[in-house]
């Protein structure tokens, strides 16, 4: 985990470490939806998701938004997190293998805030994009 | 199809009470193995006061306690129609366990765009701002949604 991360050790084009999560499951799903509060049939139960043409339930977007910010806070402490955005893409099935990885754009000093951004993506075991995302950071100097 | 009338319409938060076992079940869901989420001495020794909310947190009193029905309602829109388009979340202070967050939720934009195969929708923006207990602002969300038409 991200304990200190200093604005001079980053470099624009420095990948975030990858983050590989574990297979999504239909018990990661139920802890979610009671986690988030997010019970929508299409999570739930796979007729509906078949029915609505999604071939069986689908996780939660957030959930994906949840990988993603795991892997960013991974690489940057989360007190330092300033902002974090994504689009969701593809849906997301059961036994899915979540990868994601992310890049370092743009190292700025600005108001005496050393800001960093960086953008980040989430793909399936087929290489198929899930989340696009973007992170805005402020870092200590050394 | 989203009614662009509403726009700038507000809704109240309800007070929503940031709970230590909420934040560690949130983690745990996610499967982010980072223990300032579930281990008060870990979050300490990072700097925190306690074990600070997840960067997804707002969205579970979003989901537990939530307005969306009302506007949703307001707006007109068909839920049959809609996908999560997007996310963004501004973090402006840090979310502890102990925390009352309220504040107000306003629909921000609603446009109408065409797709590439020529299918028309409206992309609703949805911003929410949250205070503490002390009347600090700790976050402010925009969600997008996208209903087909």
């Amino acid at each position: 985990m991200a304990q200190k991360l200093y604005f001079e050790d980053v470099k624009v084009g420095d990948a975030i470490p990858a983050v590989k999560k574990a297979p999504v499951s239909k018990d990661q799903i139920w802890r979610y939806a009671g986690a988030s509060g997010d019970f929508n049939p299409l999570h739930m139960d796979d007729e509906w998701g078949t029915a609505a043409g999604m071939g069986g339930r689908i996780a939660h977007g957030m959930l994906l938004m949840g990988f993603v910010g795991q892997a960013v806070t991974n690489y940057i402490p989360k007190k330092n997190l300033k902002k974090f955005s994504v689009r969701f893409g593809g849906m997301t099935k059961l036994n899915d293998v979540i990868t994601i990885s992310g890049t370092i754009k743009n190292k700025r000093t600005e108001n005496g805030e050393n800001i960093i951004t960086g953008e980040v993506i989430a793909a399936d075991q087929n290489g198929d994009m899930k989340v696009s995302g973007s992170f805005e950071a402020a870092l200590p100097n050394k | 199809m989203a009614d662009a009338k509403q726009v700038g319409r507000q809704y109240d938060v309800a007070p929503w009470e940031v709970e230590r076992c909420k934040i560690k079940e949130l983690a745990l869901a996610i499967g982010d193995p980072n223990p300032i989420y579930t281990d008060k001495k870990a979050a300490k020794a990072e700097g925190y006061k306690d074990t600070p909310a997840p960067p997804t947190y707002a969205t579970v009193p979003g989901n537990w306690q939530s307005n969306t029905g009302q506007f949703m309602a307001d707006l007109g829109i068909n839920y049959m129609m809609i996908v999560h388009g997007g996310e963004e979340y501004e973090y402006h202070k840090e979310i502890y366990p102990g925390d009352v967050l309220s504040g107000k939720t306003t629909v921000a934009s609603v446009t109408e765009k065409q797709s590439k195969s020529g299918s028309k929708m409206d992309i609703v923006i949805i911003e929410t701002v949250l205070n503490n207990q002390n009347n600090e602002k700790v976050l402010t969300s925009r969600t997008t949604i996208i209903e087909r038409k």
